[in-house]
């Protein structure tokens, strides 16, 4: 009997292939509709939901980044545009100052030369009143001196001359 | 730490509370009337389910028989001999006995006709069809996966499920078995048409993984340890590939390229032989190493009566833990076994596939284009 059974062990049994085939055809179509196709699809789309994830994250980031270095390059931009107004502003306060400087100054001795003028003019005349008056001093002083040797034309002459000897001032 | 220490608790003590009811029916079933164990029979395929110590139950015979052309069917081998349209022989002494009446009585209940081959009164026996052991375990099998991947499937209904993150351990353990297969043998192995065979790929997998573990179980046996089991299996996989086949696949196997014309004629056969041998080999690998840990288990515990049989009962208590140990041993072995075999026979089944779907790269003497279809049919 040992013989029997031991052969059944190796002997392939064609009533089983029968209903092995039928039972694995059956499997094979059940699972490959109601289980591998849903079970498939779904670990496809989840896997590339995470990779559109992964990828639009790491798009994201790299905007971010761009745009951080952009508002940097921006705000370096403006800095800079504030500093050069500044300076312009700075060197046109610097520029009015001293044309107003200048202009201040060149009132002063404008002022000055008319001043100096005025006091020319005003000693010149001083010095002919002065001469005048002088003359006249003199003229009278003479005349009182010398009343009666010298006639008044004479005088005058010698006294002009006199006078043309003096210095000028 | 209380809550880790607790889970290692309950899980010892759930592994001995396995380990009993596993070792329980094999030992029990070991020491029939005669006090001695039958691997072979235990192994084998049957045509009744083996619930020792509670008994066993007969399977529905189905008989195809022709000269008269009819199906017989009937509940149990008993009743097909009992009704007397089928027989049993007896062998004694070389020679056939047709056992009637009181000697097929008496031979029902030694159970030997559990082991005879019935024979039809009237005409011929054609086919077999009877409800096997092996075939209930293999139908069992394939309820199991597919009650658990169309509850898996059903995870996946909603659309926001299907992008969600997996949850659980249910999910959890039996996607990563899916992309186990699609990464790690069918695309690797198929290329890039590995779509068209993953649902086969999957379905071989997950049929052989439980039907493996099953052989594992309390008065369950592994399906695949049935050579007509795997040997269909193969066949799916030598159809699944061979429909697929490329014409750059046929001409390589029928009108190889860059040899001389008569050598051609030698390498055909030889390609073809070497073709049914591969899948032949696939067979019986997986049969072989899944038989081969049930014939072993049984052995090992089998020492054990072997020996009380031939030194007493002393001999066998000295024994017992020993063989206990080893078969513990081997057992754990079997549960890599299960994996690894499931893996093999797929990983395979992808690599033929992947062969049948070559396509021409690297010949340059190819004979004309028109010459390949008739050959190749």
């Amino acid at each position: 009997m040992d013989i029997i059974v031991a052969q059944s062990l190796l002997e392939p049994n064609a009533g089983l292939i029968f209903y092995k085939v039928i039972v694995f055809a059956l499997l094979l179509f059940v699972l490959g509709k109601y289980a591998w196709k849903p079970i498939v699809n779904a670990l496809s789309e989840r896997e590339e939901t995470i990779d559109a994830s992964l990828r639009k994250a790491e798009q994201a980031l790299e905007e971010a980044r761009q745009t951080g270095a952009k508002n940097e390059e921006a705000r370096r931009e403006a800095e800079e545009n504030a500093r050069r107004v500044l300076q312009d502003a700075r060197a046109a306060a610097e520029r009015v100052r001293a044309e107003e400087l200048e202009k201040t100054r060149a009132r002063i001795r404008q002022m000055q030369e008319q001043a100096q003028a005025e006091i020319e003019r005003e000693k010149e005349r001083a010095l002919e009143e002065l001469r005048d008056e002088v003359a006249g001093l003199a003229i009278r002083t003479a005349e009182q001196i010398l009343e009666e040797t010298l006639d008044a034309d004479r005088h005058r002459k010698m006294v002009d001359r006199f006078i043309e000897q003096l210095p000028r001032n | 730490m209380a809550l880790i220490a607790n889970i290692r608790y309950r899980q010892i003590v759930l592994l001995l509370a396995a380990g009993c009811v596993f070792f329980g029916p094999r030992l029990a079933h070991a020491a029939d009337e005669k006090g001695e164990l039958d691997a072979v029979a235990h192994t084998a395929d049957g045509v009744y389910l083996d619930f020792a110590p509670f008994g066993a139950v007969e399977l529905p015979r189905i008989f195809l028989r022709s000269d008269p052309w009819g199906l017989d069917v009937f509940p149990s081998t008993r009743s097909a001999l009992l009704s007397e349209r089928y027989v049993m022989e007896h062998e004694e002494d070389g020679h056939a006995e047709v056992l009637h009446g009181d000697a097929l009585r008496d031979a029902i209940d030694h159970h030997e006709h559990l082991y005879a081959k019935p024979k039809p009164v009237q005409g011929t026996l054609v086919l077999d069809l009877s409800i096997t052991r092996h075939l209930v375990f293999g139908v069992l099998a394939a309820l199991i996966v597919v009650a658990i991947f169309l509850g898996l499937a059903r995870r996946y209904r909603r659309p926001e499920d299907r992008v969600a993150a997996p949850r659980g351990i249910f999910q959890n353990m039996f996607e990563a078995l899916v992309i186990f297969v699609r990464d790690e043998i069918a695309k690797p192995c198929v290329g890039p048409r590995y779509r068209e065979f993953l649902p086969f790929l999957l379905t071989a997998f997950m049929f052989i993984l439980c039907a493996n573990l099953m052989g594992l179980a309390p008065y369950l046996g592994a399906a695949t340890s049935n050579v007509a089991v795997t040997f269909t299996l193969a066949a799916f996989t030598f159809v699944a590939g061979q429909r697929k086949g490329t014409k750059a696949y046929w001409t390589h196997l029928f009108w190889p390229p860059g040899v001389p014309l008569p050598v051609k004629f030698i390498l055909a056969p030889i390609e073809l032989v070497s073709l049914i041998a591969k899948h032949f080999a696939l067979a019986l690998r997986l049969f072989a190493n899944m038989m081969s840990g049930s014939l072993l288990i049984l052995s090992l515990i089998g020492i054990i009566f072997t020996i009380n049989v031939l030194f007493g009962s002393l001999a066998a208590a000295l024994v017992a833990p020993v063989g206990v140990a080893f078969t513990l041993f081997i057992t754990f072995i079997k549960i890599a076994v299960a994996f690894i075999h499931a893996f093999v026979f797929t990983l395979l089944s992808a690599i033929f596939f992947g062969m049948a779907l070559e396509e021409e790269e690297h010949h340059e003497e190819e004979t004309p284009a028109e010459e390949q279809p008739a050959l190749a049919g």
